[in-house]
């Protein structure tokens, strides 16, 4: 009897392809629908970023950060500005920092949201990445009416924010969140116990807190697997230190927990927002006093806030002047994504996209 | 109808089979037409949006508009393709799609052929066109079509025996397998077979979406994995054929469960009875293609090795338990 | 199988809920006040101190000045200037350091064109985009931030 002649195949999963979220390509040899390797390979997107930081002052960075991780630039624009007034040891007024914490809070929401939606269209559902996008929309237009943008925010600037919050708009932020509660109670009707759904990622793409670690992942990716880590809670930045909030943590390490994961952190996002508006000064100075022109002292800063994806840090070296000497970012999403070929080995193809989309990257991070 | 299939063959006989052919058709291209067009207007209420309302008014020419185009594209093969089987391909699916309309009643009087093995013929026909879209896949020379032609193989075969065995209880029931006797012995025993043959109905319908590969079971097309599958390098009107395969087997197999389960063109009460039967079967024949639209709108999709053990472990057993059962009480009764 | 009927009801109910979708190109969008659109330029309040060209992050604003006209004042008027909206961001630094509000952000966002060139936009045009302005300028960095 003479055998069947197999082979491998080699498949070039992007950079266009619908489920690699941008223009990440993965070279899958798989053996039927197994996949045997999985190479990512990543750079489609590099813009130098941290080399262009080089040449501009302090201020002109803010608006490149946008564009990292653009789907939630409230904290790229927070980690540089941050990172700046650590350098400088400025005090940053009560106010801009509530108005700095509800944006970012906002934009954490509106950045799981998307994770959601394009999460269950990767998966093959398609209607909750409409219903995601429509509540979306309503942090958007909030965005758009504090800063006069819907993505890249540059609202952060060192020692403050840009602006005030408009008339009414802390009452639309408050209104907002019992509305996001209903909606979020709505898509658990949905997609939770959807029996497809949990059949799907129930143990797909398993870790444990060990390789984790090992791999530097943060974020959703790290809770997951049982390690209590958040810097909000464990270093708090800005004025965390305030709110009263939990950590989510679950210790499968799949793409379910992580699932469960970032809806509860919907859900505490909300109970800070809640918070914060309750708090708000009415009075106040949105800017602390900087002088015209911001050097930084020689030296170098390594800060690190909690993006939606993870750890997101910022590295200034400065030599004295109004520019960094170098900048380096440390981005979640690209520390995130190393870990994706170890775990796609042997699993099929209708897996590695919801591995991928289990891991939550953004490539305009990935490549910076 | 009947007079003429029992007629010798004459040029009169023939240009009256091809005229109703020709009728059919264009009433089923008007469905195809419309049925995209209540799909994209029902998954679009349902996800908040108001879908198509630029083309014509309300949008109703937007199918129309989007025909057209496909038709004036360029009729692109790839070089490294094999041509001749590339090219046939999408006539392969059709074909059978069409095929089968024939032994559809959708009154006593309106049906075309009356065939005795009706029910077998619809089945054993729509087979075929796993045909054409494994070809399509195959002759494309692209690794997506070919990951998603060879699941659509797995696929359609693999629900092809619940699909058939889920119906078994039914033609127990009637003893034939002729779709308008079906339907009369759903008179006689005055229900619906949705009622005695519930589990079977279930079954039938699971397997019946699974056969035309729509949501949840859309594996060989799956958008976010294999971009789109089997017709990845299709395009113009060649692409048109796979889609008006697609939706053919829509109107075919709705037509099929509204004869098999839902009483076809009976009413559901006997007193209302003096609103034709057509309207009856148009309106359950509606109520299941929206079925089909509601469920794409909630469901994501099934995991190509989860696809194979609901369809061999859970649904050919139930089938099987199914037919016993039918079997058991009908001795019982007789 | 709780699930799915649960998931029906879900997007069934949601076919009353009302509809978000917006009729764009018919009706046009009403832009918050603080909208980031293309600037608009008034050549009259330039003082030419350059400002706006060097704060722009990618360096897209080209300006020329002239001596005044009038032999007896002092200082400069604008000559030319130029906006690249190929690399124009939006970020709205160059209207934050403007002393005198000569160039201010609009609610116009529409720069769609057919062709590249269309996109570099010169001082006549951008004085002649006076629809829209913005009314809050950065009123609140004047404090800490200028002089």
């Amino acid at each position: 009897m003479s055998t069947v002649r197999t082979e491998e195949m080699l498949l070039n999963v992007g950079p266009q392809h619908p489920s690699t979220h941008g223009v990440f390509r993965l070279v899958v040899k798989i053996d039927g629908e197994t996949i045997t390797e999985a190479k990512p390979v990543i750079g489609y997107l590099h813009r130098g970023t941290e080399k262009l930081a080089e040449d501009l002052n302090y201020t002109q960075i803010i608006p490149y950060t946008d564009r990292m991780d653009y789907l939630s630039a409230m904290t790229n624009n927070y980690v540089i500005v941050h990172a700046v007034e650590t350098m400088m040891g400025l005090e940053i007024p009560e106010k801009a920092e509530y108005l700095r914490v509800i944006a970012m809070e906002l934009n954490r929401v509106a950045s799981h949201l998307v994770w959601f939606g394009t999460y269950l269209l990767d998966i093959g559902a398609m209607s909750p990445f409409l219903y995601a996008f429509r509540e979306r929309e309503q942090i958007l237009n909030l965005f758009n009416e504090l800063c006069g943008a819907r993505l890249t925010y540059n609202y952060m600037r060192v020692g403050g924010v840009k602006w005030d919050a408009p008339e009414g708009w802390i009452d639309k932020v408050r209104d907002f969140i019992p509305y996001m509660r209903e909606q979020l109670e709505g898509y658990h009707q949905l997609v939770t116990g959807n029996e497809i759904f949990i059949n799907r990622v129930k143990g797909i793409g398993q870790y444990d807190a060990q390789t984790a670690i090992n791999y530097g992942l943060s974020g959703v990716n790290l809770r997951c697997t049982g390690v209590k880590y958040d810097i909000r809670k464990d270093q708090p930045y800005s004025i965390y230190d305030r709110f009263d909030f939990d950590v989510p943590v679950a210790t499968e390490g799949d793409c379910l927990s992580k699932y469960y994961l970032r809806m509860e952190e919907i859900r505490q996002s909300l109970r800070i927002l809640e918070q914060a508006v309750e708090q708000f000064p009415k009075e106040g100075e949105i800017m602390a006093k900087v002088p015209r022109v911001l050097r930084t002292p020689p030296g170098e800063t390594y800060v690190r806030i909690e993006a939606p994806r993870g750890e997101l840090g910022c590295y200034i070296s400065s030599k004295g002047k109004d520019k960094p000497w170098r900048l380096k970012f440390r981005r979640p999403s690209f520390v995130n994504l190393q870990i994706l070929p170890e775990l796609l080995v042997g699993e099929n193809i209708a897996n590695l996209i919801a591995i991928l989309g289990g891991i939550d990257i953004v490539l305009g991070e990935v490549d910076c | 109808m009947e007079q003429y299939l029992t007629q010798p063959l004459s040029l009169q006989t023939f240009i009256i089979f091809f005229a109703s052919a020709v009728a059919l058709l264009l009433l089923v291209l008007g469905f195809v037409t419309y049925a995209i067009y209540f799909e994209r207007k029902v998954i679009g209420w349902m996800q908040a949006r108001i879908g198509p309302n630029r083309v014509g008014p309300l949008g109703l020419l937007q199918t129309v508009a989007d025909v057209l185009k496909l038709l004036l594209k360029e009729d692109t093969i790839p070089k490294k393709a094999d041509k001749p089987l590339f090219l046939i391909a999408p006539i392969i699916a059709f074909v059978p799609s069409f095929a089968v309309l024939a032994v559809i009643p959708f009154t006593d009087k309106l049906h075309f052929a009356d065939l005795g093995v009706g029910l077998l013929y619809y089945l054993a026909i729509s087979s075929i066109s796993t045909i054409g879209v494994l070809v399509g896949g195959w002759a494309s020379n692209n690794k997506y079509a070919l990951i998603g032609g060879m699941r659509s193989a797995a696929q359609m075969i693999s629900y092809e025996i619940p699909l058939v065995m889920s119906v078994i209880g039914v033609i127990l029931i009637t003893g034939s397998l002729n779709l308008i006797d079906i339907v009369e012995r759903q008179r006689e025993i005055g229900m619906w077979f949705i009622i005695p043959q519930f589990l079977g109905f279930i079954i039938f319908l699971i397997a019946s979406i699974s056969e035309l590969n729509r949501t949840p079971f859309d594996l060989p097309e799956a958008e976010s994995e294999l971009v789109a599958g089997y017709h990845v390098e299709y395009s113009g009107f060649r692409f048109a054929f796979y889609m008006l395969a697609e939706y053919v087997y829509v109107f075919a197999m709705s037509a099929l469960t509204t004869v098999l389960f839902l009483g076809g063109w009976l009413p559901p009460f006997e007193f209302l009875s003096f609103i034709p039967g057509i309207v009856w079967f148009i309106l359950k024949f509606s109520a299941v293609v929206f079925f089909l639209f509601w469920v794409r709108a909630t469901m994501p999709r099934i995991r190509v090795d989860q696809l194979m053990s609901l369809g061999w472990k859970v649904l050919l057993p139930l089938a099987l338990v199914n037919i016993f059962i039918t079997a058991v009480v009908k001795e019982f009764i007789a | 199988m709780l699930g799915f009927a649960k998931g029906l009801a879900y997007t069934f109910k949601q076919m009353t809920q009302p509809k978000v979708t917006t009729r764009y190109p018919d009706e046009e969008i009403e832009m918050p006040d603080r909208f980031r659109g293309i600037q608009h330029f008034d050549p009259e309040k330039c003082i030419v101190c350059n400002q706006c060209a060097r704060i722009c992050p990618t360096d897209c604003i080209q300006l020329t000045g002239k001596p005044h006209p009038d032999p007896d004042k002092k200082g400069k008027v604008i000559n030319t200037y130029d906006i690249n909206f190929e690399i124009c961001i939006l970020c709205d630094l160059c209207t934050e350091v403007c002393p005198t509000e000569a160039i201010v952000m609009t609610n116009n966002f529409e720069l769609a064109t057919y062709s590249r060139d269309e996109l570099f936009k010169d001082m006549n045009w951008l004085n002649e985009n006076n629809t829209n302005v913005r009314k809050e300028n950065s009123k609140n960095l004047q404090g800490g931030k200028k002089k």
